[in-house]
């Protein structure tokens, strides 16, 4: 009985396992079918040592035109200064030049909230495009930088 | 031992809450998998953290070992402990693991050792919790370890180790409020003064304050305390404690059910009454606490007695267990039939699965919903039902990723039609046809214009009669010149040549500005004409084939998503029996308390109408006598 219960057991574990690597294929399928390498464009947020800055919330309007907003949560915050990177807007994008704009909102250590624009022209080949916005902390002023960056 | 489980179990919810991973920074600066990977394990995403991760290591990412601890912290996350545990020890224990900090190691220990011990394994969360190296550890994290540490030493009875952990934890902590809590409760189990027992009850109390839900957690101690003090025959210290649990708590219906006793033992039967009163007309039939007051209150009025009345409570009390058999004999036919534990799964949130996403147990207008709060009580049941709904979620996973492969088919048909589109467009040909003709026609035009406005007098736009009159002034001028001595005729001859000519240098600007204006629309269509060839030949080279080597792709996915909902529909059959089975062996030892309780109130009932009758008979014979 408690063998039977220890089978069961694994086979659930085996199971788990299984569906998370086949949902990943499907995930990486969809990614390379529906953002082909010669039109994706991707938007990624990461937060380098930056204690005394929380986001809390990122607006990306592309080339005037609102594309995706997100509501970060407290652990969400945390996971970005722990060193990971989100992936906050993918799609499909024509060559030629474009414009990002950020607006980022956040809260500093006092609890006052900060609002920043960051801007970035760039301009899109028959590749796909990848662009960070970066949050680092400026030593020499003690606050939070805000940049869009271009991944080559 | 009892006590102990008591306490770990109330403790779990804000354990589970923690985020399980060591600290660990992502090293490269552009690292964009593997910084995703970071950012759902981080945020609590195991899912998508371990399949990223699974892709990092096919990739042969350089950061194995970590990838290796995250893959198990992911894992443990999915509440697949099996599996994370053989990681763990293969890691930690493994020479390959030099590269992995005394922190990290620590940490991972530390993290090991408390979902041990939230599985309730206590030895193994024992033997991990001894490779914690304590001065490695993020002082964050340092009470907590020392927590579990304590609770785990009580459990295995080694209570010296244990109150040196105790000692240790910060006293603003949250954890030190639960520490002196389990410290108090194996002072129940040490034989210690009773006044000591009772200080280190006094002392979590009063160390609530520092944790998330202090009202709850002090109802709690009061709680144990008042039922500790009863159980060792303290009546008054029981009664001071149960006095202060809240009256609309979750700990509520225990303590009013012991208060009750506590006053009964204290001969206070009339005090007695009150809460159990209280509990009877505030809480379901379903719940054991009413079920045991039930019958404790006919008990009581007999102690007062009062007789009759207590006969008709055991007839009412009686009734109330032949209806709560019946409810929950109803209850088990529910589990029989997929009324219960499905509509259950249904009202899940799809895609929330694992270990710390907990189950909605609202189930709102159903008969079962009181039944199962109480059975879910037990974390043993708990933990079974999660793994049913994680199958459940896997399952609408499965089902929806095949739904998902279907689109993913049309959108292949949709873009190679496009393509066939393109390939097969005749517009290229009838668009040169169209610029040839425009040019040919421009050509024409441009020869003609330039010849009529060669000369800007107008002489080039005159009618032939004009052209007439113009030759013919210059035949007059001849003749004029030979008989005009004075030149009058010449003057007038002129005079009309001017207005002709003027007329004629009127018109040509006109006629220019206008055929100007025409030759720049003919021009801008012509270039219009050249765009959209151009384009045309663009689209026909650069239209994309990727739709190419999807198909193979796609059918392989669907074969693999259709086999593993097989496999995985026989699993679920499995836990769902397993599941049904804990139900139905919890119905069946509840059923047979009820109809203990349904005999005692029977044969009490009996006893006192056969008591109550003699009585009546009794006085009716002295009645008569007299």
């Amino acid at each position: 009985m408690a063998a039977d219960q220890a089978d069961l057991d694994a086979s659930i574990e085996t199971l788990k396992s299984e569906v998370v690597s086949l949902n990943q294929e499907l995930f990486e399928l969809e990614e390379q079918l529906l953002y082909p390498a010669t039109t994706e464009f991707a938007v990624f947020v990461s937060m380098a040592a930056v204690d005394d800055f929380a986001v809390s919330a990122i607006k990306l309007t592309l080339d005037d035109q609102d594309v995706t907003s997100y509501l970060y949560s407290a652990q969400q915050v945390e996971a970005l200064r722990r060193g990971g990177i989100q992936k906050i807007y993918i799609s499909n994008l024509k060559p030629g030049l474009h414009k990002l704009t950020a607006e980022i909102l956040g809260k500093d250590t006092d609890g006052r909230s900060l609002k920043r624009t960051v801007v970035a022209d760039f301009g899109k080949a028959r590749s796909s495009k990848y662009l960070e916005i970066k949050i680092t902390n400026n030593e020499k002023q003690n606050r939070p930088d805000f940049a869009i960056v271009e991944w080559k | 031992m009892r006590w102990f489980l008591l306490i770990a179990f109330a403790i779990s919810p804000s354990v589970l809450a923690e985020d399980l991973l060591p600290e660990q920074y992502r090293a490269g600066g552009q690292d964009a998998l593997y910084g995703q990977a970071l950012f759902s394990l981080h945020s609590g995403e195991y899912q998508k953290a371990l399949g990223l991760n699974q892709a990092l290591q096919k990739r042969r990412h350089k950061n194995t070992p970590l990838l290796k601890i995250q893959q198990a912290t992911a894992q443990l996350g999915l509440g697949m402990s099996q599996q994370a545990k053989k990681h763990y020890k293969k890691l930690l224990t493994a020479k390959s693991s030099k590269l992995i900090s005394h922190g990290t190691r620590a940490q991972a220990w530390f993290y090991l050792a408390k979902h041990f011990y939230n599985k309730g394994m206590w030895s193994t969360a024992l033997q991990a919790i001894h490779q914690v190296k304590g001065g490695h550890l993020n002082p964050q994290l340092k009470d907590e370890f020392h927590f579990i540490a304590a609770t785990l030493e009580l459990f295995q009875g080694k209570a010296k180790q244990a109150d040196k952990h105790i000692l240790a934890i910060s006293p603003q902590s949250m954890w030190a409020a639960y520490a002196f809590l389990n410290l108090a409760v194996s002072y129940t189990e040490r034989d210690v003064h009773i006044n000591q027992v009772d200080a280190v009850f006094e002392k979590a109390k009063m160390l609530t304050k520092y944790t998330q839900h202090p009202e709850s957690l002090e109802d709690k101690i009061n709680l144990m305390a008042g039922q500790f003090f009863f159980a060792t025959g303290r009546g008054r210290s029981a009664i001071k404690h149960l006095k202060e649990v809240s009256l609309d708590g979750a700990f509520t219906s225990k303590a009013l059910l012991t208060y009750g006793w506590a006053l009964t033992e204290q001969w206070q039967y009339h005090d007695a009454l009150q809460p159990w009163y209280m509990l009877k007309t505030n809480h379901s039939p379903l719940n054991q606490d009413v079920q045991e007051t039930l019958i404790a209150i006919p008990h009581l009025l007999e102690k007062l007695n009062a007789k009759v009345m207590a006969l008709g409570a055991f007839d009412y009390a009686g009734e109330q267990y032949e209806m709560i058999y019946k409810q929950l004999e109803e209850s088990a036919k529910r589990l029989n039939t997929g009324e219960f534990i499905e509509p259950l799964l249904a009202q899940q949130i799809p895609d929330k699965w694992g270990a710390f996403a907990a189950i909605d147990l609202s189930l709102p207008n159903h008969p079962d919903r009181i039944y199962l709060k109480d059975v879910m009580s037990k974390s043993y049941f708990q933990g079974e039902l999660k793994n049913l709904r994680d199958l459940h979620v896997m399952r609408s996973q499965l089902n929806s990723g095949i739904e998902q492969l279907a689109a993913f088919e049309k959108v292949q048909i949709t873009r190679r039609d496009e393509y066939q589109q393109v390939k097969n467009d005749k517009r290229i040909n009838l668009t040169s046809r169209q610029l040839l003709k425009l040019n040919k026609r421009y050509k024409t035009l441009r020869a003609t214009v330039d010849k009529a406005f060669k000369n800007p007098s107008g002489v080039g736009l005159a009618s032939e009669f004009e052209k007439n009159q113009l030759a013919s002034f210059k035949q007059l001028n001849t003749d004029f010149k030979a008989l005009d001595e004075n030149g009058h005729y010449l003057q007038r001859l002129r005079r009309v040549e001017g207005v002709l000519k003027w007329a004629l240098s009127q018109r040509y600007y006109e006629r220019k500005k206008e055929v100007s204006k025409n030759l720049a629309i003919l021009d801008g269509k012509i270039k219009q004409t050249r765009r959209q060839l151009k384009a045309a030949k663009l689209a026909f080279r650069s239209t994309p084939k990727s739709f190419n080597g999807f198909d193979k792709k796609v059918a392989r996915l669907r074969t693999k998503y259709q086999q593993q909902l097989k496999r995985l529909d026989i699993v679920y059959q499995k836990q769902r029996e397993k599941v049904g089975g804990i139900v139905k062996l919890d119905i069946k030892k509840r059923q047979k308390v009820v109809m203990d309780y349904q005999l005692q109130a029977r044969l009490a009932a009996a006893r006192l109408f056969d008591e109550t009758s003699n009585k009546h008979r009794v006085v009716a014979g002295a009645e008569v006598r007299q």
